[in-house]
């Protein structure tokens, strides 16, 4: 392939895409500023690599190229991030939580369509990364089980199970947060 | 509780339209009668509703976009470049590139400036693509939506169905290095990309369509009040001229 058919694979494949690679870069890394420097870096390797893309689509061979760079980047700059704590008994709760079925069971649901998106966000950037990234692929971008699965390259039922989880902790977090702020002082 | 984790990857499965036909039928029969599994149920759309309204997708900045766009783009000198060369030089791929002889100064030479070309590239590019659209929908209450929240503009989305122009959906182009809505009709076997590229002033209702060829596809070019219009297929020059005469005169489908 030749440079001029190179770029212009890039430009028609890749950059429409850029958007979502942002929003990936930023959810993983957790600051704009740092986002953007992740998602430079991964074009540098898209247009490297676009002579390879064929046949898949080019937003999530995009975002998978954004996902190994932000790791990259988060290995050596912040290390701490990427330990997942996998505290069972945090996540048991939680689900054991999602079927209760109290008397407030509905003032529950009516406190998480009150959240802001400050709230949401800053619950959302709580989880650890490996929920999280299953959350934000689903629920962001839109991808379905069988397309996150290929992109983090993990079994399917590992998707459905972190999926599952992630939301029961925002549910129980995001409930939390909001009944706190409603308390009457 | 190995049960409770399978249930509750059963109600977001669900929730997420991941059953076939008949794992759906039966986790309805079973939820109608579950108070638990509706309570689950309830707080994970509960959750997928707020996250959907409150949650808007990061805005790409013009400047990242331009700089992006350049480095890789159309031919400008890369001053605009902000790239941390001491950052990039840590990292094997700057390694790997100036190792290979290229550099990003030597791509700027090879671009696509025009944007015509750009237009057919967009085009090509769909054709290629698993589907042409990036939001699939025959309805324009769908398609408007989608580009105001992607984009903050939105061109109009006539429905052309009764001429025989049915609505596939929406996508994202890029046309000078910003993103554009785009606009794909189905004639037969036939896709019409039609690109709205937004400009600044008025323009003449009346003026008539410019045509030009690139790579054996038809391009037809009209200026509209608030967009300026690019019809992109295979089809000949009268059908793609009988297309826009249609679209024209059918106006904005609100």
């Amino acid at each position: 392939m030749n440079e001029t058919e190179q770029r212009r694979k890039f430009n028609s494949l890749v950059l429409p895409h850029l958007a979502s690679a942002l929003s990936l870069a930023r959810w993983l890394t957790g600051d704009a500023t740092d986002a953007e420097d992740v998602v430079q870096d991964a074009s540098i390797r898209a247009f490297r690599a676009v002579e390879t893309l064929r046949g898949e689509q080019p937003r999530a061979w995009l975002l998978s190229i954004v996902r190994n760079t932000a790791f990259t980047w988060l290995a050596k700059n912040r290390p701490k991030s990427l330990l997942v704590t996998d505290d069972e008994k945090v996540f048991e709760q939680a689900e054991a939580q999602m079927f209760a079925t109290p008397r407030d069971g509905t003032a529950e649901t009516e406190l998480i369509a009150k959240a802001d998106a400050e709230n949401l966000q800053r619950e959302i950037a709580a989880l650890p990364i490996a929920y999280r990234e299953v959350l934000v692929l689903r629920e962001l971008e839109g991808m379905n089980y069988r397309e996150i699965a290929a992109l983090l390259q993990i079994p399917v039922g590992t998707v459905m199970s972190r999926l599952s989880r992630a939301r029961a902790l925002l549910v129980q977090r995001i409930g939390r947060d909001q009944a706190e702020e409603r308390k009457p002082k | 509780m190995k049960s409770r984790d399978t249930d509750l990857m059963l109600v977001n499965a669900y929730v997420d339209g991941e059953l076939d036909a008949s794992a759906t039928l039966a986790f309805e029969r079973r939820m109608a009668k579950d108070k638990t599994l509706q309570a689950a149920h309830g707080r994970v759309v509960a959750l997928q509703n707020a996250l959907a309204a409150k949650l808007r997708p990061a805005q790409i900045s013009d400047s990242m976009q331009q700089r992006i766009a350049t480095a890789f783009g159309p031919s400008t000198v890369p001053k605009a470049l902000r790239f941390d060369w001491r950052q990039m030089a840590a990292s094997a791929v700057v390694a790997a590139m100036l190792g290979g002889g290229a550099t990003l100064v030597g791509l700027q030479r090879f671009a696509p400036s025009n944007s015509f070309d750009a237009i057919v590239a967009g085009h090509e590019r769909s054709l290629l693509a698993a589907t042409p659209v990036d939001v699939v929908s025959s309805d324009h209450h769908t398609v408007k939506p989608w580009f105001d929240q992607r984009l903050a503009v939105s061109p109009p989305v006539p429905d052309l169905a009764a001429e025989g122009y049915a609505l596939v959906g929406g996508r994202v182009d890029i046309v000078g290095g910003k993103p554009v809505p785009t606009l794909v009709y189905k004639l037969r076997q036939h896709l019409i990309s039609l690109v709205a590229v937004p400009h600044v002033g008025g323009s003449d209702e009346q003026a008539v369509g410019k045509f030009t060829t690139r790579d054996g596809y038809s391009v037809l070019t009209w200026p509209g009040s608030d967009f300026t219009y690019s019809a992109v297929s295979d089809v000949p020059k009268s059908e793609l001229e009988a297309f826009a005469a249609k679209w024209r005169a059918t106006g904005p489908a609100e």
